[in-house]
């Protein structure tokens, strides 16, 4: 569960989640479950033009199952720590 | 399992009550809400009245007006819900929801075709808005839809996955790999997959490289950057 625990550390920053509809929505990364089942506020959508009825919503609750990318801050990755942490789960241990 | 909206008019008690549940396999009634009027896809005006019910399994939502009246969708194939309270976008404060259809990439095209059309395909439907008589119900609504969804995670996982590389890595050789190893995979998100070129043994090497070919495939310039941001 490396990335669930990473996607937590994540919380409260700004993140862009694209599902794989192609909708691809911006906001603050409120919570993550196990499933990787996201929680966004001050949620904005990136295409509103291609998805005007998105507009009025300010918050969400998107399935993991239908994310493609989370597109995370370039500040919020450490990629030296998620270097070890992967190889470590890589090993089973 | 079907995805997408479905009729529903099976109620308990000579058509008049509660929806009915599959009790058998644990499906448990988790709220009722009066007075909450549907929408389905682009139709301007909202269906009349009826009571919304969240199962564990599945929203339904019947009519209070004509009993043979009623909509389900498991939460399986809700993708995303959301409050909408923006009377410029949508004139009443709503849970809006988009749903997963078996077609997938249906656009807006399809449901304005069925606009105002009696017979209207369900199965097509790709957004439904919810709208309480009380919009102060909207966020208690807002989580139970959350806590359901987490009730329902992706059913057999390995099978829904056959086009991607978990199956070619078991092809190579499932022996090889340790019930924990074949678990990690799977729920991997193989979008990110920094990291994983040290595996130690040949199977989990040549496996690695076949998911790396898979996902720069797909979008070159991004996996490009994320995964050798971490390797260098």
């Amino acid at each position: 569960m490396l990335f669930f625990s990473y996607f937590k550390d994540l919380v409260g920053r700004e993140v862009t989640v694209e599902l794989k509809n192609d909708l691809a929505i911006r906001g603050t990364l409120h919570s993550v479950d196990q499933y990787l089942n996201i929680k966004l506020e001050n949620t904005r959508v990136v295409d509103q033009d291609k998805y005007p009825h998105m507009l009025s919503v300010r918050n969400c609750f998107i399935r993991g199952s239908v994310v493609r990318y989370v597109q995370l801050p370039p500040e919020g990755v450490d990629t030296d720590l998620l270097h070890d942490a992967t190889r470590r789960e890589a090993r089973g241990g | 399992m079907v995805l997408g909206l479905r009729n529903f008019s099976q109620r308990t008690g000579d058509g008049v009550g509660l929806p009915v549940l599959d009790t058998a396999n644990g499906e448990e009634l988790m709220h009722v809400q009066s007075n909450v009027s549907i929408v389905l896809g682009n139709n301007p005006a909202p269906d009349s009245p009826g009571t919304l019910y969240i199962s564990t399994k599945k929203m339904v939502w019947l009519s209070d007006v004509d009993k043979e009246k009623g909509y389900a969708v498991d939460f399986l194939s809700i993708s995303l819900h959301a409050t909408s309270r923006d009377p410029e976008t949508f004139p009443s404060p709503c849970i809006y929801a988009q749903i997963e259809t078996e077609a997938g990439e249906d656009d807006e095209s399809e449901g304005s075709d069925s606009e105002g059309n009696e017979t209207m395909d369900l199965s097509k439907i790709t957004d439904m808005r919810l709208v309480p008589s009380d919009p102060n119900v909207l966020d208690a609504l807002f989580d139970f839809f959350c806590e359901c969804a987490e009730l329902n995670p992706e059913p057999n996982e390995e099978q829904e996955e056959e086009h991607n590389w978990i199956t070619s890595a078991d092809q190579l050789d499932g022996s090889m790999m340790t019930e924990g190893e074949l678990e990690w995979q799977i729920s991997e998100d193989p979008a990110i997959p920094i990291g994983y070129t040290n595996g130690n043994h040949d199977v989990a090497h040549s496996m690695l490289e076949l998911q790396i070919d898979d996902q720069r495939f797909d979008d070159a310039d991004e996996m490009e950057r994320e995964t050798h941001s971490g390797h260098q």
